[in-house]
């Protein structure tokens, strides 16, 4: 299996947010992609920033980290990385480490597309 | 599926984070044939991938002549134990301390999850170095059957 077969990033424009389609699974090995993916996002000043779990079957610590190392520098830039459509074990390691204090994870898409609109949105 | 018995052991080797995928099967593989549902046999998986990853960047630092060896077994018919060796430098993740996760996220830290998350899965944990008899670093890792 190459690395691409194993996790790669699908990118769709919503207004002006930003969704990467996170597909296969993400850990130590393959973490890089994500972090390069996510920096091009950056690079572009994109800071609205949505990633769908639809399509992603496993997460380890290497993946949670990429999402830590950005988080305070897309905040800063008045965006923010949301998170939607985990399946049941992906939550269940974001959920283990308390990740939903931090981020926004919820199960619909349209939902946090929405909250990108009205903060205040509970 | 065929079941597993008491004395069955299954062995498996890693030397490189390209291989962490083969590592995860095996060890799914094998917790579900003991008994353990989904959700479980892909969490043991989990800290089995945490401790492998931090083997393979931060004790071999990525060296591929070096191996992880990983084996599987099954104590009184209701813990699973998995024993992870390598021969690197000892490093005794037991004398690690967790992290305050409140701080964690209030100061947007970044790594050390890793053995916080292999601790909060499993039920227990031994650690011993090697010696002058044994060359190898031993993990056990274990999970009990409920």
């Amino acid at each position: 299996m190459t690395t691409e077969e194993k996790f790669r990033v699908e990118r769709r424009q919503i207004h002006d947010i930003e969704c990467l389609e996170l597909n296969g699974f993400l850990d130590a090995h393959t973490a890089p992609i994500l972090e390069n993916e996510i920096g091009k996002s950056l690079s572009q000043s994109k800071y609205k920033l949505l990633m769908n779990f639809r399509n992603l079957d496993y997460i380890s610590s290497a993946g949670l980290g990429v999402f830590m190392s950005f988080i305070e520098e897309v905040r800063d830039k008045g965006g923010d990385i949301k998170m939607s459509s985990m399946n049941d074990k992906v939550f269940s390691v974001f959920d283990l480490l308390g990740f939903p204090m931090l981020f926004d994870i919820h199960r619909e898409e349209e939902y946090l597309i929405d909250k990108f609109f009205n903060p205040a949105k509970e | 599926m065929r079941t597993i018995s008491e004395n069955d052991s299954c062995y498996c080797t890693i030397n490189d984070s390209t291989e962490l995928e083969k590592i995860r099967g095996f060890v799914i593989d094998y917790s579900k044939r003991f008994g353990f549902d989904d959700g479980l046999s892909y969490k043991i998986a989990l800290a089995v991938d945490e401790v492998c990853s931090n083997l393979i960047k931060h004790a071999f630092r990525n060296d591929k002549t070096k191996e992880i060896h990983i084996s599987v077994r099954i104590a009184n018919f209701k813990t699973l134990e998995i024993i992870i060796q390598d021969d690197a430098d000892p490093f005794d993740p037991l004398n690690t301390k967790s992290p305050d996760m409140i701080e964690y996220f209030k100061n947007f830290k970044k790594g050390g999850l890793g053995i916080h998350i292999m601790k909060l899965i499993m039920d227990e944990i031994q650690y011993i170095p090697k010696n002058n008899v044994n060359k190898w670093n031993t993990l056990i890792l274990k999970k009990h059957l409920s």
